[in-house]
């Protein structure tokens, strides 16, 4: 009796240890491969490590894009505060003044650097955080 | 008039699915009458006819440009040609919605008459299939319904289709896709159904097992169109983001993997019923989540639906109804399931159920993906996503641990164990092969990525061990199974060609005036733009640039182009690509700039036609394995 326990226990153990294992695997690769979302005050706020990669999200600011070669500088706006943005490639179609923005990429020295522009399949696309915002403007 | 109509036949189709329910659960669960089950059977059928009308008067509304119908005035233009005409009804949530109770309706009127006439489980997957159709059905007249009317006077000129969508890829996509995703429902209320019943002596594998079969052939020829198509189309030069929408998609297309697998086990040597019964309702569970992810708008991704709580509520609801039913009778069953037969360790089952815990592994990922961002938003308040990284390095130990199951049980018997003997004996020429190629690949490129090469070795060690078996087969005669050779190469070509591109494929961004020739590098010695101009066609404006490359030695012409939609103002790039046999030349436009020069985007993809192909070799394994099933 006491043996069959034992046994049973070890095997529980066992399962225990190797799930407990394979759920620490996964989360630890969740949190190294996370992009945390920021609008530009949130950014401008919160102290943002050069090598930490970040979603940052907001409106084109009108008048604000310059192209240059295949750079691409403008500044990015959630109505309060602005940020300045560089991107090296062709821009989505719906990439525009005036216009949500999404973008992946480090804050170096007071400057984003966007790796990928996300531009949504609709026009009239917002990021839910600042359709809020503007709301209160 | 014919909108009413049409509207009217389907609301008469759920008021007789619900006749049916209550007919069979309230007065006569019990004491079942001779002439019940043919009653409903007759109910259900012309339930389901009624839907089928319906939706061909909504598709002649959509042909003869009746703007008068919200949804057509919103998705539809009078320019548009027929055909797009017809698929702009799959264009957005309510029609879409529609179609996919068209296509529900569809495979339960084929099952239900393919059964025998009094087949003990006739009446509860019926009745399963009704409350599931009544469900969605009401979901659509209720929050989404696509036969309102502008009142008093339509509009004289419909908004469009969204121009992406004016592909035909995109057109059968959705079709594809939905035909895979409700296809499983069988499986799922035939299970529900038996296990309900409780007579566990009754065969049920032989009677879902071709319709799940031809349902997944669906699934899989839907996510690669999905794929093809945002490839060439949304000119982003990738053909999978891991997008939350597209991760609903693959997660049923995994499970559906694992049941059809876990059903050749069951059906070979009498092992895992319980646990393929399980996979079974797991599928259409998934597919119903799907539905949820995508049309909640609870996940901000380039896919969904517009954003409505009600809608979200009510989907969240009724999928977790449904699927907790099915698991909770599930669960009150297990224990008169348990198979007598325990699964001997060495055999071919034994390496396919590990394949099956590791199919359920990578769900489970996918899963925690899709909804840790929402789990972290409600908790903390902070926005996450999860990106490629995430993805790849969970699949990166997954798919080596398969692959090596995979090249195993090539050799491996049903009921049989192997000894390790055997074991390292067909482990050992692909292992050698696989690694010695891995090597040249990483001598010949320079370039290093961990997780490419564990791709590239998993791939070459499932290639390798068939190209075995083939040799085997053409020079000893010995025996091999076609349907499923050519299924697994197929997989491990996909795993090895994937790899290969990520780690090949690279991109240039150039800025280059009209005229003007560039130097790119060793393989793009030159590259001219020649022209553009503005061309005029029927519903947008086209600006077109002509661009020759000298590539490899040979000369390409190539015409990438920007496109300006009339009616919605929309802009689309169309890239040009050029392919060969091992590389894609993608070229996209981007914009002008003060100076008069355009910038312009070259990607090299390599590989890219043989992730289609992959593809269609596993469809073609299950094709080959459904018909010689059909023969023998």
């Amino acid at each position: 009796m006491l043996q069959v326990r034992k046994n049973r226990l070890w095997k529980i153990f066992t399962i225990f240890l190797v799930s407990s294992g394979g759920v620490f695997l996964i989360l630890f690769s969740l949190n190294s491969t996370l992009d945390l979302f920021y609008t530009p005050s949130e950014m401008l706020e919160a102290d943002i490590k050069p090598e930490y990669r970040i979603k940052l999200g907001g409106m084109v600011k009108n008048g604000s894009i310059k192209r240059k070669g295949t750079a691409t500088n403008f500044l990015v706006t959630d109505f309060v505060k602005e940020v300045p943005v560089t991107f090296n490639g062709v821009t989505p179609d719906l990439f525009k003044e005036d216009s949500g923005v999404v973008m992946l990429g480090y804050y170096l020295d007071g400057i984003f650097k966007a790796e990928e522009i996300f531009a949504k399949h609709d026009e009239n696309y917002m990021p839910p955080e600042l359709s809020f915002e503007e709301e209160k403007i | 008039m014919i909108g009413e109509i049409a509207h009217f036949l389907s609301l008469s189709a759920a008021v007789l699915l619900i006749l049916i329910l209550i007919f069979n659960v309230f007065f006569s669960f019990n004491k079942i009458h001779s002439n019940q089950l043919t009653l409903s059977l007759r109910l259900f059928n012309q339930a389901c006819f009624l839907v089928f009308i319906s939706f061909g008067m909504y598709i002649y509304l959509a042909i003869s440009d009746d703007f008068s119908i919200v949804y057509i005035a919103n998705h539809s233009n009078s320019q548009l040609p027929v055909f797009y005409k017809v698929t702009s009804i799959w264009s957005a949530h309510e029609g879409s919605m529609f179609l996919w109770i068209v296509f529900l309706t569809g495979w339960s009127i084929l099952f239900l008459n393919s059964l025998n006439k009094n087949h003990p489980l006739k009446r509860l997957t019926l009745l399963m299939l009704s409350l599931i159709i009544l469900g969605f059905m009401l979901f659509l007249l209720i929050t989404s319904n696509p036969f309102e009317r502008i009142l008093p006077f339509g509009v004289i000129e419909g908004a469009d289709i969204n121009p992406i969508l004016q592909d035909p890829a995109l057109a059968i996509h959705p079709p594809m896709l939905y035909l895979g995703y409700v296809g499983f429902v069988i499986a799922f209320s035939y299970i529900t159904a038996y296990l309900f019943n409780g007579d566990f002596e009754l065969q049920w594998e032989q009677d879902i097992k071709n319709w799940s079969f031809v349902a997944w052939i669906f699934l899989t020829i839907g996510i690669t169109l999905g794929s093809w198509w945002a490839y060439y189309e949304l000119g982003w030069g990738g053909y999978w983001f891991w997008d939350p929408v597209e991760n609903v998609a693959l997660m049923p297309w995994l499970a559906s993997t694992a049941f059809m697998h876990s059903l050749f086990a069951s059906s070979k040597s009498n092992v895992l019923k319980a646990w393929t019964m399980f996979l079974g309702i797991l599928i259409f569970s998934l597919s119903l989540f799907g539905a949820f992810i995508v049309r909640s708008g609870i996940i901000d991704s380039v896919h969904s639906f517009a954003n409505d709580p009600e809608r979200g509520l009510y989907l969240l609801g009724f999928s977790g109804f449904i699927s907790l039913l099915a698991m909770g009778i599930f669960a009150y069953r297990i224990p008169s399931l348990n198979s007598s037969k325990l699964v001997v360790i060495g055999s071919k089952e034994s390496f396919l159920s590990m394949n099956n815990i590791l199919m359920i592994t990578s769900i489970f990922s996918i899963f925690l993906g899709v909804t840790y961002p929402l789990i972290i938003e409600s908790i903390s308040g902070d926005k996450v996503s999860i990106g490629p990284p995430y993805y790849n390095t969970i699949f990166a130990p997954i798919i080596l641990i398969a692959s090596i199951f995979i090249m195993i049980s090539v050799d491996a018997a049903w009921q049989r164990s192997m000894s390790l003997r055997n074991i390292s004996l067909t482990a050992a020429i692909p292992s050698v092969f696989s690694l010695i190629i891995t090597y040249v690949v990483w001598y010949a490129t320079g370039i290093f990525s961990i997780l490419a090469y564990i791709g590239i070795f998993s791939g070459l060690l499932i290639l390798t061990s068939y190209f075995v078996r083939v040799i085997n087969n053409l020079f000893n005669n010995r025996f091999i199974n076609k349907g499923s050779a050519i299924a697994h190469i197929g997989l491990g070509l996909l795993f090895f060609v994937v790899s290969m591109n990520s780690i090949l494929s690279y991109e240039k961004n150039l800025n280059i005036s009209l005229d003007q020739t560039v130097a790119v590098d060793e393989s793009v010695t030159a590259f001219s733009f020649d022209d553009i101009k503005v061309i005029k066609a029927s519903n947008h404006d086209i600006i077109s640039a002509e661009v020759s490359i000298r590539q490899d030695g040979k000369n390409v012409l190539l015409n990438p182009q920007k496109r300006k939609y009339i009616t919605r103002g929309q802009i689309t790039s169309e890239s040009a690509i050029q392919a060969t046999i091992l590389k894609d030349t993608y070229l996209t436009i981007g914009d002008q700039l003060e100076n008069g020069s355009w910038t312009f985007s070259l990607k090299i993809n390599y590989f890219i036609k043989w992730i289609w192909i992959s593809s269609a070799l596993m469809v073609l394994g299950m094709l080959i394995t459904i018909f010689k099933q059909k023969t023998s």
